[in-house]
């Protein structure tokens, strides 16, 4: 029979706390008052506010129709957007894989999908301030300008019914639906063996949310189907959300840029800022949230190993990007490089390389800082800040690759060339207020949810230690795991 | 209840090198039969060699046809040694076991057999060493190592050592039991082979280890080859359809899922023709099948961005190619063709786990998407080459000649022979995986049910 500590195990594994004192911990953990917490509360909702007067300055002073002005912003949101939407997806696809060391960070991840309703009122600007697919001032036979930009759009009879607008908007309400529904079929069980334990609103809240949860084994089976199928439709919807973003938010607005490896990019940078932020989290929850005994080293050093991996894949991808360009030689291919990357944009692309692979790369190398909280920890801050980079150089870029006010037949142009490559934009004081603001905002709504339910998943870390035991082999003490499907 | 019951090292040892220690009565008859295919390829190179490459049908503008195709589908079948091996080795995949060494094995053979087609599709192979060596220092002409084309041959040449080494390494304990259990000419070849293995632990020590850096050092060179073969096309301005920013990691995307279909289908006859039911069991396919959902829905999403952006760009010439590809008859017939076997037959059969334990089935599956996936090559490279460009003073449509197919046929011959007759001189499943795999095993009971557990390093 297995030592369940709290702790290590005396062959250095980890193993989860009691199956019976889980509830009790988690929940008392939840419900407590807590300083350091109301104090992130605090500074979100102030970062939030100076985002609201960001926004409000902004719209007094370009309005709304003049996207260029509208770059920071769209960097901020599909920051937050990114992080927000790839989380729910680590909890789905590490139950599709079935890792044993996921069960703490469950949570954590599924609780994002709150954030996702904040994306969507955050998205409806961008919707606003996007130009139109069709070119305003084509006359035909015009030379150099085309009737419509390129876009994912155009059908043989025009732009469909509510492109792109409608179907963007379509797109992220899908996720947002998806990703809460995975949540609340997640917490059901939570919240059914929690609500007698708690009083006030959350007893009301739980009681409702837990429906008529009783743990029969006929709804344990739906609970897991249901799941599963949730995470892979999520899974589909994350990566063609992500595809009509970036190509309607980015690639779409830079003359002549056709980048069919741009949306895998945008999703690898997507997924490994998601990882990046959990751990960070996770690292957090470890240190001073007072999981110590939930959290074990294993998950830092399983899931920095897919961290690993993913910052490889993005490099891979960017450098695939790079290296056709680079060969291609067409004037827009060459544009685009220098614009993006080696001229306007090249201090901020120099240092999305080193967040998002250098530092993450020789952090996560090492074996023995993989087996640390604070290494996979680390790697994951370098990774937002990378992926808080990439979404400026991509989007801001974007947003200011030609100068819609006085030129507004360049966007509708063949294709950007050297002597019309802008230069970069520096953001102004509202630019930076809406940045934080965002940024502010996506916290403060991600720290209410954290307070009002368990960011650790009790039926899932129950599971876990019930599944597992420790020992001997020959002549040593091992962790056996039980695989019952 | 565990899925295969738990067996002695004396049986793994007696089953798995019955390959070697028994000839079974069908060995040499198909042996043969493969080497008849292969000879008479070997025949029709010699004539191709002679009379020169006027008797394929590769002519102005198809300059590419069956040999290039060809070459890409074995680089993309080689992905699987990698896939299987490394990447489940490195994840410690516990079904992994007895498919790595068919994988590897795969692997290399397949390597060799994509090496010789672009070799045959010079038409005087001896000239392959201009494209490596300068030729001609009085007018400075030197090959330009600016192109895909140099790379390629560095790029498999790596791939090819490395993976060679991969499997001696793996190889080293299984060639220690053999050495154990023959004598003569054969036993000197498995003491020498064996390099003085003794299984203590420090030797064990140096093979896990070596395992594991070797698993993560060749990762990036299997990625690299076949993003150097996609390159051969994304970097050539000059054909449309083909420049293209996604195309490395849709290669690789597409060689792994080639690659893992065929060894499914590879373990799934090794089962039937040794008996080893007890290895190669029927939850290690349903693993295979449930992991090549993912890797075909992953190739799928790559597929999609590759169409659609080569759409988006709604130049007139990419159009023209788009068209040639999807509407026109009958190359649009043969991408429906493609489509329908590569990704919606095989997923629709590995979506049901009755499907995904039936063998037949699943050797259906595995088939499919190897045809889907050489049509693939096949449409990308004959239709950017067929199109009708302007200022062109010829075109026409590809069709191969009769000593093209034959020697396309040869190399499926080829790799199946070199597979047989190393089967003769390897154990196909690894003995000491398959060992440790069975001491790992127990049971621990949850509640009033025994469940199937492993023990846990980490």
């Amino acid at each position: 029979m297995a030592e369940h500590s709290n702790g290590r195990s005396p062959a250095g594994m980890w193993v989860f706390p009691q199956a019976d004192q889980i509830t009790a911990q988690v929940m008392e953990r939840t419900t407590r008052r807590c300083k350091p917490h109301t104090i992130a509360l605090v500074v979100a909702a102030l970062l939030a506010a100076l985002g609201v007067v960001g926004f409000l300055f902004r719209v007094a002073a370009d309005g709304l129709d003049n996207y260029n002005a509208w770059g920071y912003y769209m960097a901020a949101f599909s920051f937050v957007f990114m992080v927000t939407s790839g989380a729910p997806l680590a909890t789905a696809a590490f139950r599709f894989t079935k890792s044993h060391w996921r069960r703490p960070l469950s949570r954590v991840a599924e609780l994002f999908a709150v954030v996702g309703v904040l994306n969507l009122l955050l998205f409806i600007p961008m919707v606003i301030v996007l130009p139109a697919i069709e070119n305003p001032t084509f006359v035909p036979g015009m030379e150099g300008e085309m009737a419509a930009r390129r876009a994912i759009w155009l059908g043989s009879s025009g732009v469909p019914f509510g492109a792109p607008a409608l179907w963007d908007i379509l797109g992220l309400v899908a996720l947002a639906v998806t990703s809460m529904a995975i949540l609340w079929l997640s917490l059901m069980p939570d919240l059914a063996q929690s609500r007698d334990r708690v009083s006030g609103f959350r007893r009301t809240i739980y009681g409702l949310l837990a429906g008529s949860w009783h743990g029969t084994k006929r709804q344990w089976i739906q609970h897991k189907a249901g799941m599963m199928l949730l995470g892979g439709f999520y899974f589909m919807m994350v990566v063609f959300v992500h595809f009509l973003i970036v190509s309607d938010f980015a690639m779409s607005l830079i003359p002549g840029w056709k980048d069919s490896i741009l949306p895998p990019l945008y999703t690898l940078i997507a997924f490994q800022n998601a990882l990046g932020l959990l751990l960070v989290i996770l690292f957090i929850l470890r240190k001073w949230g007072g999981y110590q005994e939930y959290i074990g080293i294993s998950l830092f050093w399983s899931a920095s190993k897919i961290l690993l991996g993913l910052t490889l894949l993005w490099t891979y991808h960017l450098f695939a990007f790079f290296i056709t360009f680079w060969y291609g030689r067409l004037e827009v291919e060459e544009s685009i490089l220098r614009y993006l990357m080696f001229e306007s944009y090249a201090p901020v692309f120099w240092a999305n390389v080193i967040f998002s692979f250098f530092v993450p790369f020789f952090i996560l190398l090492w074996n023995p800082v993989r087996k640390t909280a604070w290494g996979p920890a680390l790697a994951g801050l370098s990774a937002l800040v990378g992926g808080f980079l990439f979404s400026i150089r991509i989007f801001v870029g974007s947003f200011n690759a030609v100068d819609f006010k006085e030129f507004p037949g360049e966007l509708y142009s063949l294709g950007l060339t050297r002597a019309r490559i802008q230069d970069a934009v520096i953001p102004d004081l509202w630019d930076i207020f809406m940045v934080v603001g965002i940024i502010g905002a996506a916290a403060l709504v991600y720290l209410a949810a954290a307070k009002l339910f368990p960011v650790m998943s009790i039926w899932e870390v129950k599971e876990g230690a019930m599944y597992q035991r420790m020992g001997k082999l020959f002549r040593g003490e091992y962790m056996i795991l039980a695989k019952p499907e | 209840m565990q899925e295969g019951r738990i067996l002695t090292a004396t049986e793994v040892n007696r089953d798995l090198l019955r390959s070697i220690l028994d000839t079974p009565r069908w060995f040499w008859p198909v042996v043969m039969a493969l080497g008849l295919v292969v000879l008479a390829a070997a025949i029709v190179i010699g004539v191709m060699i002679n009379r020169g490459l006027g008797i394929t049908n590769l002519n102005r503008p198809v300059v590419w046809g069956f040999f290039i195709t060809n070459f890409v589908f074995w680089i993309g079948i080689s992905h699987a040694g990698v896939m299987l091996s490394a990447i489940l080795r490195l994840a410690k995949a516990e079904w992994r076991r007895p498919a790595t060494r068919a994988a590897e094995v795969l692997t290399i053979f397949s390597l060799m057999t994509a090496m010789t087609m672009p070799i045959i599709h010079t038409g005087r192979p001896w000239r392959i060493m201009y494209w490596a060596f300068p030729y001609d220092f009085a007018r400075g002409i030197w090959p330009n190592i600016r192109t895909p084309l140099i790379w390629d041959p560095s790029a498999i040449l790596t791939y090819l050592t490395s993976s060679s080494l991969f499997v001696l390494i793996a190889l080293i304990p299984d060639f220690a039991v053999l050495r154990d259990r023959t004598t003569g000419i054969s036993h000197q070849v498995y003491s020498m082979l064996s390099l003085g293995w003794q299984g203590n632990p420090r030797q064990w020590k140096l093979q896990i280890i070596s395992g594991v850096l070797l698993s993560a050092l060749i990762l990036p060179v299997f990625v690299s080859v076949h993003s150097i073969v996609s390159w051969d096309f994304g970097m050539a301005m000059a054909v449309k359809s083909w420049h293209s920013t996604i195309f490395a990691p849709y290669f690789v995307v597409g060689a792994v899922h080639s690659g893992v279909s065929a060894v499914a289908f590879v373990l799934i006859l090794l089962r039937k023709a040794y008996g080893w039911q007890a290895y190669i069991r029927h939850e290690h396919i349903d693993a295979l099948g449930r992991l090549l959902v993912v890797v075909a829905t992953g190739w799928f999403y790559f597929f999609s961005m590759e169409v659609i952006f080569g759409i988006y760009g709604r130049e007139a010439d990419e159009i023209a190619v788009r068209t040639l590809q999807f509407i026109q008859w009958p190359v649009s017939a043969w991408t429906m063709v493609f489509v329908i076997t590569t990704y919606f037959i095989p997923v629709s059969i590995w979506l049901s786990r009755y499907c995904r334990r039936n063998l037949w089935i699943m050797s259906f599956a595995c088939i499919s998407v190897n045809i889907g996936m050489w049509l693939e090559r096949f449409l990308i490279i004959v239709p950017g080459l067929a199109n009708r460009q302007v200022f062109t003073f010829s075109w026409n449509m590809y069709s191969p000649s009769i000593p093209e197919i034959i020697i396309i046929s040869a190399t499926f011959a080829l790799v199946a022979m070199f597979m047989l007759l190393f089967s003769r001189a390897i154990p196909l499943v690894p003995l000491y995986d398959i060992k440790e795999g069975d001491i790992l095993k127990t049971e621990i009971q949850i509640g009033r049910r025994a469940v199937p557990a492993v023990y846990r390093e980490d």
